[in-house]
């Protein structure tokens, strides 16, 4: 707006500076917090040193998180990314009426309370004896990262002209062969995207894997949990660290290699 | 047509296979024993609804969800203004700004704020150094804390749909209007906030519909002194095993979600591609 | 001209979508080497009349022939057919040589016939050595000859082609209209092209099938289009037209007898085969066929002029209010507001039939 009165437009950017700030600058505040001397955490520390990183990288049992976090996440991603695509190009092919009420379907595990989620799943695993185990946990988590992969598949099929599947088969293209040499290659970005969105989530997640977590399958941020609730030693600044470097690498990876989206100026 | 139709229902079914048996049949199994009651709660809906403190712990997650609500609007509006007028560079970099929070595990966001809310943290520090405080406030397992870092959680989830709707404001409309004479509140009130309505209302439902059903950073920042309903069913479950009580909770919980959205969805048509993000 | 390709045969082809009939029960054949053209606004039905053939349609009723074959029930990957897109519909995430190869590839050739193939196929379309250009950086002409390539290479029984000039700005498409007229004769396949420039049917085509509200209304050369329009339809939408109302009083042995109430006189004229006494017709006068100094004319006067190069346009109102356009070499000026005294050349009126 060219005539917005300069003292507005001042006010307005400062606000979002500061808002800006408020939000990405606390969540910094773990990374000094992780090179306390003491085994109590002061911000900013007293003293610094690795003693931390030292505990957690020797640690058994956080090393033990971290693989099956990542166990997790992996199975997780498999799981989301097979449905998610396969349901994707489903929904595409649908008719509007059919594709909305399924598209509010999948969406359903985003609006439903995590908390709810969760003490559903823990109740039918304890029925059928799988709380506990990896597969339990990655279920959990394939149910909040499906949507995210419809949702960032759908992007990608958005941007694939109906055409070239009709230039293609009229070339004398099979449905396999127009698949993997036409919509697979458009698609690439989308499902990179989601693999990473499912994959993040299933790291970041705590609440579901608190429930369905046992001793030998505990993931990163269930030990931060507990260790946040009990102990409270600058170790969880240590492994909050790290999911901090982790999601970063990943961010960026989904920036560059993943779905153009509408988010630029136009 | 017909080989088409079949095609697509084969495609979309594993994915509503799965979710009907591990998303659908669990919660319905859950709500089962909302009904049932078990050997120690014989009518679950009715010790909550009875219960005071109970009432009062889902009033107060409402009143919680609501506040956040509103001041995460406030801090966000103009966030998204300012995003919207940037370009080359500095957008990105606002932009990541405002995504990149949302990739960290809330977990590590809530530990951040209680390392920075302490008695002895760094806020209450420099607030005594610059003067304005001369003994720490409290704001840690309180309200105010939860709301704090509650409004950090949901700022990003805000800006992106509030974001899509300010930028698909048509500028001319705004040149129009001060080409007419409007004085620039006037066509803020007028043209720029009206137009901008959908993306509030989007993210004040999104916000909402989030912070009722939020665990992890009130129970953190909050601890028993601001309990909260997910905490309820949390504890339903962790201390005692109160099954029928923690479905009830659920249930009723649940209930609200969809009795919000319902009530919107008859009010405002969202736009289009405001939650697909 | 080596012809090559199949003849085309529709017959009592018919295609509804709910309650929108777009195709009504038709006919058509399409002799093989010929370059048929689809003419028509949209909502014609020429577009679904072409995905018909292609297979992207499946008629409601009807078969479709190619050759002697009948393949109403083939879908359109196993149809030998050349789709040319409006859009071109070219592969972004494979260059020229990919694209162009792609149907090759789907049938199975082997490397070294495709890449000879595509060499061939590219030099036909004058774009020799494109191979490994990306698609992004060819200009929209380019990326039409690609298209035109990626058709013909598979040597289609049909080539089909969807307004691919479309995108095209004015100069470019009068340039490759020509090409394409070069390339058929060069290649020789049976093309059907839709198009709803009229002129671009004119330029390109053997034979034109004018198409009005989901049916053929007439097939025909250009000059059958031209001179002997079957109805009031045809007469305007090909070429510039005069249709002024007019009274069938009488009709034998395929001339008129006809009140021009705008000439304020009747008339003898060649009446097309829908003309019948009691229906409402209309009289074609062709711009060119309008006399402008004519003795015993009628009167009217010149309300607009419009010099066109070479050619003067010009807007005349008849003293029934009747406006009619006359159309003639420039070599002398004319004056707005002149009044003059119109005639015509009888010999090229027509009566047609109005729907």
């Amino acid at each position: 707006m060219n005539s917005t009165p300069l003292l507005v437009r001042v006010a307005i950017n400062c606000l979002a500076a500061i808002t800006l700030g408020f939000l990405v600058l606390p969540i910094l505040a773990v990374i000094p917090a992780s090179f306390n001397a003491a085994s109590f955490i002061t911000l900013p520390p007293a003293s610094v040193s690795l003693r931390w990183y030292r505990s957690f990288l020797l640690d058994g049992e956080w090393m033990m998180t971290l693989i099956n976090s990542a166990a997790v996440a992996s199975l997780t991603t498999a799981i989301a990314l097979l449905l998610g695509t396969s349901a994707a190009l489903g929904l595409q092919q649908l008719g509007e009426r059919a594709s909305f009420v399924l598209k509010g379907a999948f969406l359903a595990p985003l609006v439903v309370p995590v908390i709810v989620t969760a003490i559903a799943l823990y109740r039918s695993m304890i029925d059928i004896a799988m709380t506990g185990t990896i597969w339990a946990i990655a279920i959990g988590h394939a149910i909040l990262a499906l949507p995210l992969v419809i949702i960032m598949v759908g992007v990608s099929l958005r941007a694939v002209d109906p055409t070239w599947h009709l230039a293609a088969a009229g070339l004398g293209a099979g449905r396999w062969m127009i698949f993997r040499t036409i919509t697979l290659p458009n698609i690439l970005p989308g499902i990179i995207g989601g693999a990473v969105f499912a994959a993040m989530t299933s790291f970041d997640e705590v609440v579901i894997a608190v429930f369905l977590a046992g001793y030998e399958t505990k993931t990163l941020p269930v030990k931060m949990w507990e260790v946040i609730r009990i102990e409270f030693t600058p170790v969880a600044a240590v492994a909050a660290t790290f999911m901090i470097l982790l999601a970063m690498s990943l961010f960026l990876v989904v920036r560059t290699v993943g779905p153009r989206d509408v988010e630029r100026p136009s | 047509m017909r080989a088409k139709s079949l095609e697509a229902v084969l495609l979309v079914t594993p994915a509503l296979l799965f979710l009907v048996i591990w998303f659908v049949m669990p919660l319905a199994r859950l709500f089962s024993l909302a009904f049932v009651g078990d050997a120690t709660t014989p009518a679950p809906f009715g010790e909550l609804i009875a219960s005071e403190v109970y009432r009062h712990v889902f009033l107060r997650t409402l009143g919680i969800a609501a506040l956040v609500t509103i001041v995460t609007l406030l801090l966000s509006y103009p966030l998204s203004v300012f995003l919207s007028r940037l370009r080359g560079v500095r957008f990105f970099l606002a932009l990541y700004g405002v995504l990149l929070p949302l990739w960290i595990s809330v977990l590590v966001r809530t530990f951040s704020w209680m390392l920075l809310l302490e008695r002895n943290g760094p806020i209450n520090k420099a607030l005594a150094f610059v003067g304005l405080t001369d003994h720490p406030l409290p704001l840690l397992f309180n309200d105010t804390g939860v709301l704090i870092g509650m409004v950090h959680v949901m700022v990003p989830y805000a800006v992106i749909p509030l974001y899509a709707a300010i930028t698909r404001i048509d500028r001319r409309l705004l040149l129009a209007s001060d080409g007419l004479g409007a004085s620039p509140l006037f066509t803020f009130r007028k043209v720029y906030l009206p137009l901008s309505m959908p993306g509030i209302v989007a993210a004040a439902v999104f916000v909402f519909l989030l912070s009722l059903g939020f665990f992890v950073t009130p129970a953190l920042l909050g601890g028993s002194n601001a309990m909260t309903a997910p905490m309820l069913i949390a504890g339903f479950i962790s201390d005692r095993l109160a099954w029928s009580l923690a479905a009830a909770a659920s249930l009723i919980l649940l209930a609200s979600v969809l009795a919000l959205l319902w009530f919107v969805s008859r009010l405002v048509a969202l736009p289009q591609g405001t939650l697909v993000r | 001209m080596k012809a090559r390709g199949v003849g085309v045969r529709l017959v009592g082809i018919s295609k509804s979508y709910g309650s929108v009939v777009a195709l009504q029960p038709t006919d058509l054949a399409v002799e093989a080497g010929e370059f048929l053209t689809l003419l028509g606004p949209s909502g014609s039905g020429k577009t679904t009349m072409l995905n018909s053939i292609a297979g992207y349609v499946e008629p409601d009723r009807g078969s479709i022939l190619f050759g002697g074959t009948d393949v109403t029930t083939m879908p359109a990957r196993s149809r030998n057919v050349g789709m040319v897109f409006q859009n071109y519909a070219l592969f972004p995430h494979f260059d020229v040589f990919a694209n162009v190869g792609y149907g090759l590839r789907a049938r199975g050739v082997g490397k070294s016939e495709i890449a000879r193939r595509v060499a061939a196929a590219l030099a036909l379309v004058q774009l020799d050595g494109y191979g490994d250009r990306k698609i992004q950086q060819l200009s929209g002409g380019q990326q039409q000859r690609v298209a035109l390539a990626r058709a013909l290479v598979i040597e289609p029984d049909v080539l089909l082609m969807d307004e691919p000039l479309g995108a095209l700005d004015r100069q470019l498409r009068k340039t490759v209209q020509l090409e394409l007229r070069r390339l058929h004769e060069l290649h020789g396949r049976t093309t059907v092209y839709v198009t709803h420039d009229q002129e671009e049917a004119l330029i390109l085509s053997d034979r034109v099938a004018v198409m009005h509200e989901a049916r053929i209304v007439q097939v025909g050369t250009a000059a059958e289009l031209y001179t002997a329009p079957v109805d009031a339809f045809v007469a305007g939408f090909i070429g510039e037209s005069n249709l002024l109302p007019v009274r069938v009083l009488a009709l034998s042995a395929g001339v008129a007898r006809i009140e021009v109430p705008d000439l304020a006189r009747d008339l003898e004229v060649m009446a097309s085969p829908d003309v019948a006494i009691g229906r409402p017709a209309r009289l074609l006068l062709r711009p060119e066929h309008v006399v402008l100094d004519a003795a015993g004319g009628v009167p009217g006067s010149i309300d607009e002029i419009v010099y066109l190069g070479e050619i003067i346009s010009a807007r005349i109102t008849l003293a029934s209010g009747a406006q009619i356009w006359a159309r003639r070499l420039a070599n002398s000026p004319l004056e707005r507001g002149a009044s003059i005294r119109v005639g015509w050349a009888a010999q090229h009126l027509r009566v047609v039939a109005e729907r």
